[in-house]
């Protein structure tokens, strides 16, 4: 959810600035995604063949699989910080959850529909379970998910009993390694370009209806216009490798569902309300407490998507799988600006941070550099973000 | 040695070109013990405030002489030195800390290189609990094991420790049982015949009536008078710290007063930390449709602890029963409250009324977001329609209504506050100091509001400070002290010194 601050005339010019980074704080975002993929594609390049290895329909495709399980885990934690707690056991739920899928799968046989629904169920369980302790027993979250994090990885180690467990049926293995056919990606751009134009007259329609302060028709045509190219870019781009990537497109659909989750629900708007004044939204007589547990009942959600993701990647379950990401998925949150104090913050921010991320990791290894410096170098760097963060806004969080 | 110990001039304090405390005279001969009383927001806490230097030197007007000799300090840590200490209302303890290490804490004894002496501490720390005598107290174990009115001894002590010669108390006794306040008392009179000079600020008169040898009444920042206890009584402090003139500044209206709606019965709320003391003790009343009531009573007596037992958000133990509409319910937190008609606005706006972040608009529509909703979907159009009207109605200024609360006026975010309350229909409304930090055209407007709710027949529980306020608009006055419904008066003639007598607890005929 975006609270945007109306630009006075009268305020200094550093100050409106700020406003305008605060504003458009996504676009700053994908100034520094060029900035990175400018950077890694000049050092890239290859004279020879006269392309740079970086900025490849290829290589693009692949940076979007590797970034979509981090950013389907981003998708559930931003709300968690959004709501002002942290939730460290994503990482190895996420694990168990692969570790369930490829049991189900290999040994047990059982059919594509019966892993998925178990899988989301033990997922969605187990998020509430989690919540349900932070938010009615009272343990803060940072306690909960820690402990959270070596029960599951026990789990994981315990049910898979430490080995690899392979191969996965072919259908798993789709919904991590497939690709849309380019006639569905095309139908689905333009559908999904044509809902946002309608979406977008209809808000207007509606601020205009209410006297509220409205941007100029020829700036909402040229955002319009932005869209649909950055629209039409990626699925061409996609399609002119292999297509769009199945966990590509689980993703845009979690981005699509969530923002609408957190902008126009009323789940959503109690999340931000309770990380921005948990005891006054308490006192205008909502349930909180149900409202947290929710949030991790969606957490659940999205490890249990990112599990079965994960697996069917690997086309294997593994007892590492998983490991760390709970910390990729928090970093790509504070990047993409969430607020660590709770109430501020968005999916799309989240998964722009999840790119960013990826983006490093994915132009570091083609460069051939060190893990080691890559791991400083990605610290460095969300450091950095949320410096930037508070000197453009201003604010502490 | 000059006559009196400290002698405060003309004190005056400003706070943003508002007169806090203005003109000030505060004397304390050695050995002497001085009452300091004065209604809430008098002006007490500002004058020992400039007198510790919390406020320091120059920040104010006036002259301190500090035994004979003319007081600059601009630290705590000097006015600590000169042998002025101020023991405040809220503990200033470190509770997993133990009983020596608070004492000494900010002048540990050290053996040398940062190391502490714990021995000579525990040792020196065991010979003030022998002067206090609380020989039964182990220095060594930590503060918290310990209960309030021993911890309150405990401060003493750390006072004591730091040579005191002056010991200012800012209301001592407000979380301690009767023989606690026995013992303290008992101490002071101890420490004063051996020379040792003490402030005693209290609401507690009889208290004061019974330890102080000279009382000073300050009202709305003025010094009202400072004469020997034997010319005074109870009464006569208290006509010293009403005296004021009732302005007419409430848009009194006419409103019907229908059948009872909502019985409290036997509520008994208890300490959410000390667990043995009763906050709220065995309150009963009843609300009628269409009735203001106003709640009046001292900071600290238990009035906004009962408005959150009714609300469902008192986090100690309570009991007692809630009627509403002749039916028992209950209230297990704000939510339950809020669906059954009963709406309270907090007392803390910043704390526990607005969410900072989020629209003006956003804020009023937090307790009846569901009204919008198809299924969860948010229809924007109806919830803006809604916010508009609400704005008009209260008369919030709001450049527009999606601006963020925080960037508006103290006033306006409370008629933005109030107003999430009133868009559930309540049937019951508490507030909580609804005028508290409202600058005064706000405050007109909340009047009127507040009677075409009780036109409209809902029951209003209104807790207030001021009391011009509370006679100026309750149709009853409920007073509370320490804990108790000390009164239950029809606003019928009553008049500030009968209210004030009540919630102090003196007798009926010491009221002038």
């Amino acid at each position: 959810m975006t609270l945007s601050i109306p630009t006075q005339a009268s305020a200094p010019a550093k100050k409106s600035f700020r406003r305008l980074v605060a504003e458009y704080k996504i676009v700053a975002l994908l100034l520094v995604i060029a900035v990175i993929w400018a950077f890694f594609g000049a050092l890239t390049y290859d004279h020879s063949l006269g392309v740079s290895e970086f900025l490849t329909a290829r290589n693009f495709s692949n940076l979007l699989r590797q970034m979509a399980i981090t950013g389907m885990l981003a998708s559930g934690m931003l709300f968690i910080i959004v709501a002002a707690e942290i939730d460290l056991s994503v990482g190895s739920l996420a694990g168990l959850l692969g570790g369930i899928a490829a049991v189900l799968d290999v040994w047990w046989g059982w059919p594509l529909y019966g892993t998925i629904a178990a899988v989301v169920l033990i997922g969605v369980a187990a998020g509430l379970m989690v919540g349900w302790v932070v938010a009615y027993v009272g343990i803060p979250s940072f306690i909960v998910t820690l402990g959270g994090q070596l029960a599951f990885r026990g789990a994981v180690l315990g049910i898979t009993g430490g080995i690899t467990i392979a191969p996965v049926h072919n259908d798993l293995k789709f919904i991590g390694q497939g690709y849309l056919p380019g006639s569905i990606g095309n139908v689905l751009a333009v559908a999904l370009f044509v809902m946002l134009a309608l979406l977008a007259f209809r808000a207007r329609a509606g601020r205009v209806k209410h006297k509220l302060p409205v941007s100029s028709m020829p700036v909402e045509v040229l955002k319009l216009v932005i869209t649909g190219a950055v629209i039409a870019g990626f699925v061409v781009t996609l399609n002119s490798y292999q297509g769009v990537p199945v966990p590509v497109l689980i993703l845009l659909v979690i981005l699509g569902v969530f923002t609408i989750v957190g902008d126009r629900t009323v789940f959503g708007r109690r999340i931000y309300a309770v990380g921005s004044n948990l005891e006054a939204t308490r006192l205008s007589g909502v349930n909180v407490n149900l409202v947290k547990m929710l949030i991790w009942g969606l957490m659940g959600l999205m490890c249990a998507f990112a599990g079965l993701t994960t697996t069917a990647r690997l086309a294997a379950g593994t007892p590492s799988a998983g490991f760390g990401s709970e910390l990729d998925a928090i970093a790509s949150c504070f990047i993409g600006g969430a607020s660590m104090r709770g109430g501020i913050g968005t999916v799309i921010g989240a998964l722009v941070g999840a790119m960013i991320m990826a983006s490093l990791d994915n132009g570091m290894s083609m460069l051939g550099i060190d893990t080691f410096w890559q791991q400083i170098t990605k610290g460095i760097i969300l450091v950095a973000a949320v410096w930037l963060d508070i000197v453009t806004s201003g604010a502490q969080r | 040695m000059a006559e009196y110990l400290l002698e405060m001039r003309g004190i005056t304090k400003e706070f943003a070109g508002v007169k806090a405390i203005s003109g000030i005279d505060l004397k304390v001969r050695a050995g002497e013990i001085v009452g300091l009383c004065g209604e809430n927001g008098a002006g007490k806490s500002t004058l020992m405030k400039v007198l510790s230097a919390v406020h320091p030197y120059g920040s104010w007007e006036g002259t301190i002489l500090w035994e004979g000799k003319e007081l600059k300090a601009h630290t705590i840590r000097e006015t600590e030195d000169a042998g002025i200490v101020i023991i405040h209302q809220e503990l200033m303890m470190v509770p997993h800390l133990s009983v020596a290490e608070n004492i000494f804490l900010g002048s540990e004894l050290t053996r040398g290189f940062g190391f502490v002496d714990y021995e000579a501490m525990n040792a020196r720390a065991t010979a003030l609990m022998q002067q206090l005598k609380m020989p039964d107290i182990n220095v060594a174990l930590p503060v918290l094991a310990y209960s309030g009115g021993k911890q309150q001894l405990i401060e003493v002590a750390k006072a004591l420790n730091k040579n005191a010669k002056l010991l200012i108390l800012d209301e001592p006794t407000s979380a301690l049982t009767t023989t606690e306040t026995e013992t303290l008392l008992e101490l002071l009179r101890e420490f004063r015949s051996r020379g040792m000079s003490c402030v005693y600020i209290s609401h507690k008169i009889d208290e004061v009536a019974a330890i102080a040898d000279t009382v000073t009444v300050i009202r709305d920042g003025a010094h009202i008078g400072t004469l020997p206890m034997r010319e005074l009584d109870a009464g006569k402090i208290i006509a010293m710290m009403v005296g004021r003139e009732m302005k007419n500044l409430f848009p009194r209206e006419e409103h019907k007063i229908g059948d009872v709606i909502f019985e409290a019965k036997n509520v008994t709320c208890w300490d959410a930390i000390n667990s043995e003391r009763k906050v709220v003790d065995d309150v009963s009343f009843e609300l009628r449709a269409g009735e203001i009531v106003g709640v009046a009573g001292l900071v600290g007596a238990g009035r906004t602890e009962l408005a959150c037992k009714l609300f469902g958000y008192w986090s100690g133990d309570h009991e007692g029963k809630i009627f509403l509409e002749g039916k028992e319910i209950t209230v297990k937190n704000p939510a339950d409250a809020v669906r059954q008609g009963i709406c309270m606005v907090p007392e803390d706006r910043k704390r526990l009324g607005i969410i900072p972040l989020m629209p003006v608009g956003y804020n009023m529509t937090m307790s009846v977001l569901g009204r919008f909703a198809h299924y969860q979907l948010i229809n924007a159009e109806d919830e803006l329609a809604v916010i508009q009207a609400e704005i008009i109605r209260m008369k919030i200024k709001t450049a527009h209504p999606l601006l963020p609360i925080a960037s508006l006026s103290g006033g306006n975010q409370q008629k933005a506050v109030v107003d999430k309350m009133l868009l559930p229909d309540p049937k019951v409304l508490i507030l909580d100091e609804p005028t508290h930090g409202v600058d005064v055209g706000a405050k007109y407007e909340i009047y009127k509001l507040i009677f075409e709710l009780a036109r409209q027949g809902v029951a209003i529980l209104m807790i207030s400070s001021e009391m011009p306020e509370i006679l100026g608009i309750a149709d009853r006055v409920l007073v509370i002290g320490e804990g108790k419904l000390r009164g239950n008066f029809p606003n019928v003639d009553l008049s500030q010194e009968k209210v004030l007598a009540a919630a102090i607890g003196a007798e009926e005929d010491a009221a002038a």
